[in-house]
């Protein structure tokens, strides 16, 4: 019986794991990021300023792991066990049957296991649980019952101090088209962009987060024009405005478009937004962002405070420590040094984060930015914005003609709705083929055949509303 | 039996921790952090523990008769010898020096010194803690803290208040029985503390202020505040007035007092704060330019207007006290922000930037401090740093001043205390004491608008969220 028991506990346990490591993963990196764990005193002993110090100490220490593959589910399974474990024991020691004490102990394994499937049930709110738990089994264990009151009242309040009380949380099946989002930010982050786009293209919906990073790697490939009407609606992130009110999944996406895009000073704003709104103003993946940032502009002793913070994690040390080598001999980690060219050196003000406006101002400082320039056409094309589409475009390529058959297409809108002379066509049409097709889908408008090009766009999908 | 111990202890701690031997001299000043080399400090103030910005394995400290020695890189000061220290050597200088075992070498750096003078500190500091990207807030508290030990307690905090935004909280001649400060959002309001007695103003649209001598009215500037961008990231935000006025409120009769010198619509008005003889309103005024097109060339002027406490009436004669063109340093524009006189009336101290009245991001933010009665100018070359000084209070004996200063990242705010002696001379600030030298190291939350206050305030964030329950007091 024993040994059935055993083999029920642990099928429930595997069962556990299979699911968070193989359905679940990326949950992992949002509760990884969303924090950060210093390896100092003067940072340990804040948590112990409150009741619930060391749930919330051990919670975020194994928290910080999470950053590992495997590391993730492994912690959470054997925390969710060893809960269920310690009921189990606890339920034995006072002599229920063994059966109600498995099945009260799995029961918890289920209910820890459900909670965890909200991004807002943290691990310190399971190690409370195991805490409370292990108060229970250590008191039970004691045989005599005067000695076994004493010890329960003697150790209640030490207890509460110590594991503070559980949080439930918000029952909810798991979310996997949130799980769909934070795959694809996560292997964004960790530079796997093959992935990205095998992630998008092998989903059935999509969601705007898993557009934006779709096309957020395409433009750094230079190919946004090419891959802007795979979706439609499409979904770049220059629409966006953040403010209090934005989620904090968008605020992050919006780091990394003006990452890529050159702007320090909106990367800035929005890594600071990114840590404000983190549950403990702490978000370890932007604070690296802050450094880089600020490594980028020039700020090198605004980047060693970030860089010192980062020393202190167990995770990010060795690059943040091989940084600050670096930058004391005046070197700068290769990516980082690409990214000095496109920082803007010519100072104005403005009052929003327009990122017409913004991108406008980085082509100004330099002309040579491609991503700016596909992301600032392709944003004018969303909007069928045919007149500032134009403007851009001259005012950007007049030079150097950014070739690609989307912006040709968009040209022919521009020439034929203002019924532009011979020279202009042939000044701005340097694409015999998308000349001919031109004149193919004028005589057979709308047709499904010309799915893909700007035309097809222009005369039957909605615009975006901003 | 307890000296004994006591001697066991330091045994067992002195076998553990290194001590010096074989000494290597340094012409170098140890690199200390914060920069506590040579500074002047008050007989009240909580230790100056500190840590060392190198790689050693132990440090000995030697200040005057105390000695102090520890593994790694970080001295902590015992708070009761520390006090001894100070008590006995109020009025002298302490020869501080410092050793470090690096790589097995013992290296002694050059000695420096702690001035340590009579005149005390006022005792409390209050400030806001929040991150330095102030147009947007979360998790936002007020504290006060006791800067001669390490206590600190909350006077705003966001778990009783609702998230909220709140801000500036400002003493009465420094006296903690008088204060207000602010709660914004829905039911938001100036909560008015007298003698622990709280209440809920409705002053329309008040943002910076100061009580008069008497405690009977504020003066208060209103203004739309628009926050803005710079292309350029290191100068990250700015911060303007769309319109401003300022105005005087009677706190006695819920009254408010206009002027249309005060609230001209051409000019924008703002900082305004009484003399301490209460006979004068001191603030800053500048001409209304397109914005943020021109803000470059958005310079405020020091001015002031008479005030009369007994009749409650704003004069009608300007004086203007400082202007752009009377800058000591005629190569560029000045914005004079901040002024605050000294509670004896003999100095006037505020902030000169560039442009504009946002002082917290421009790095060239100084302070500077002109002699009331000489109207001589000290730019304060010791006192400021290549980023932002700012935002100051005075303590109550005029001898001791608080500011934030972004001088160590250029990002969080800090407070620096600097002292000025008998003869008006500034001397090298230094920054609040923590019990952990790694504090600022880790904190990622700017200290915003440091007061100096005289005692503790007689409420608690308790009081405060039942103050926000009461019906406002509007003010006609």
């Amino acid at each position: 019986m024993m040994k059935i028991r055993i083999v029920l506990f642990v099928s429930a346990v595997i069962a556990v794991f299979c699911f968070f490591q193989f359905w679940y993963p990326y949950h992992f990196f949002y509760h990884e990021q969303n924090q950060i764990f210093l390896w100092e005193w003067e940072y340990v002993s804040g948590y112990f300023q409150k009741s619930g110090g060391l749930s919330s100490l051990i919670g975020d220490f194994l928290t910080q792991f999470y950053y590992y593959l495997y590391a993730g589910s492994t912690i959470l399974t054997l925390c969710v066990a060893l809960a269920g474990f310690l009921l189990y024991q606890t339920l034995t020691n006072l002599k229920v049957n063994p059966w109600i004490a498995l099945a009260s102990g799995l029961c918890v394994i289920a209910w820890l296991t459900v909670c965890h499937f909200s991004t807002s049930y943290k691990l310190s709110s399971t190690i409370c649980v195991i805490g409370w738990l292990l108060f229970f089994w250590a008191v039970s264990a004691i045989r005599t019952k005067w000695l076994r009151l004493a010890c329960f009242l003697i150790l209640l309040f030490p207890s509460y101090l110590l594991f503070g009380t559980p949080k439930t949380g918000r029952i909810q099946p798991p979310d996997f088209v949130l799980e769909k989002d934070f795959a694809v930010d996560n292997e964004y982050h960790f530079g796997n962009y093959d992935k990205v786009l095998d992630i998008v293209k092998n989903s059935d919906g999509w969601t705007a987060q898993m557009q934006f990073f779709y096309n957020l790697v395409y433009a750094q490939r230079g190919q946004l024009p090419e891959h802007l009407f795979d979706f439609t609606p499409n979904n770049l992130g220059t629409f966006e405005n953040i403010g209090p009110e934005t989620p904090r999944l968008t605020i992050i996406n919006m780091n990394e478009l003006y990452w890529v895009l050159g702007d320090m000073t909106f990367t800035e704003r929005a890594a600071m937004m990114t840590n404000v709104f983190a549950p403990d103003n702490r978000n370890v993946r932007m604070m690296k962002r802050l450094a880089e940032c600020n490594i980028v502009s020039g700020d090198s002793i605004a980047a060693e405070k970030y860089l010192r913070i980062l020393s202190k994690t167990f995770v990010y040390s060795r690059w943040a420590e091989a940084t600050q080598q670096q930058l004391a001999q005046g070197q700068f980690p290769p990516y980082l040094a690409q990214k000095k060219p496109f920082v803007n050196h010519r100072d104005t003000i403005t009052i929003s984060d327009n990122a017409h406006f913004l991108m406008m101002q980085l082509l100004d400082h330099n002309p040579n930015n491609m991503i700016a320039l596909d992301y600032i056409l392709c944003s004018d094309l969303l909007l069928k914005d045919i007149m500032n589409f134009k403007r851009d475009y001259d005012r950007y390529c007049a030079d150097s003609p950014r070739l690609k058959p989307l912006y040709q297409e968009a040209l022919c809108v521009w020439l034929a709705g203002t019924q532009a002379s011979q020279e202009e066509w042939q000044q701005y049409i340097k694409m015999n083929d998308v000349m001919q097709r031109f004149v193919e889908y004028n005589n057979q408008r709308g047709n499904p055949r010309f799915k893909g090009t700007y035309w097809y766009y222009f005369d039957k999908i909605k615009a975006p509303e901003i | 039996m307890k000296p004994l111990l006591y001697l066991l202890t330091l045994l067992i701690l002195l076998s553990c921790t290194p001590t010096p031997e074989n000494v290597q001299k340094s012409n170098d000043l140890p690199p200390i952090y914060p920069d506590y080399c040579d500074v002047t400090i008050p007989e009240n103030i909580a230790p100056l523990n500190f840590l060392l910005r190198t790689d050693c394995e132990a440090v000995e400290v030697r200040a005057g008769e105390m000695t102090v020695n520890a593994k790694g890189n970080e001295i902590v000061f015992d708070i009761d010898d520390w006090k001894d220290m100070l008590s006995q050597n109020a009025g002298k200088e302490i020869e501080v020096t410092v050793s470090a075992l690096i790589n097995d070498q013992w290296i002694e750096y050059k000695p420096f010194r702690w001035q340590v003078v009579k005149d005390k500190i006022d005792p409390y500091l209050t400030y806001r803690l929040i991150e330095p990207d102030y147009e947007i807030w979360n998790q936002i508290q007020i504290q006060q803290r006791c800067i001669e030990n390490f206590e600190t307690n909350a006077l705003g905090h966001y778990e009783q208040l609702d998230n909220r935004c709140m801000n500036c909280h400002t003493f009465a001649n420094q006296d903690p029985q008088l204060s207000m400060m602010y709660v914004r959002g829905p039911n938001g309001g100036a909560i008015l503390n007298q003698h622990g007695q709280l209440s809920k103003l409705n002053i329309p649209g008040s943002v910076y202020f100061g009580f008069s001598p008497s405690g009977r009215y504020i003066t208060y500037s209103t203004q739309r505040i628009i926050p803005a961008f710079h292309s350029m990231p290191s100068k990250r935000l700015e911060v303007y007035d769309a319109g401003s006025n300022v105005y005087v409120a009677d706190m006695q009769e819920h009254r408010v007092i206009s002027s249309p010198l005060l609230a001209d619509s051409l000019k924008f008005e703002t900082f305004p704060t009484f003399s301490p003889d209460g006979k004068y309103i001191y603030y800053c005024s500048a001409d209304s330019v397109i914005l943020p097109r021109d803000i470059k060339n958005l310079q405020y002027r020091l001015v002031r207007i008479p005030f009369d406490e007994q009749t409650g009436t704003i004069g009608n004669q300007l004086d203007t006290l400082f202007t752009s063109h009377l800058s000591p340093s005629t190569s560029h524009k000045t914005s004079v922000c901040h002024p605050r006189i000294s509670p004896d009336g003999r100095y006037l101290l505020y902030t000169v930037a560039d442009y504009g009245t946002f002082p917290i991001w421009h790095p060239e933010a100084d302070l500077q401090m002109m002699n009331l009665q000489t109207g001589a100018i000290d730019t304060l070359s010791i006192v400021n740093s290549n980023k932002s000084d700012t935002y100051h209070s005075w303590s109550s004996n005029s001898h001791w001043f608080v500011f934030a200063s972004k001088r160590d990242d250029g990002l969080y705010g800090k407070p620096y205390f600097c002292y000025i002696d008998n003869d008006g001379k500034a001397h090298k600030p230094f920054c609040l004491p923590q019990e952990h030298p790694t504090f600022y190291d880790n904190n990622l939350k700017s200290f915003n608008a440091p007061e100096l206050g005289k005692g503790k305030v007689p409420f608690d964030v308790d009081d405060v969220a039942k103050a926000m329950k009461l019906e406002g007091i509007v003010f006609k």
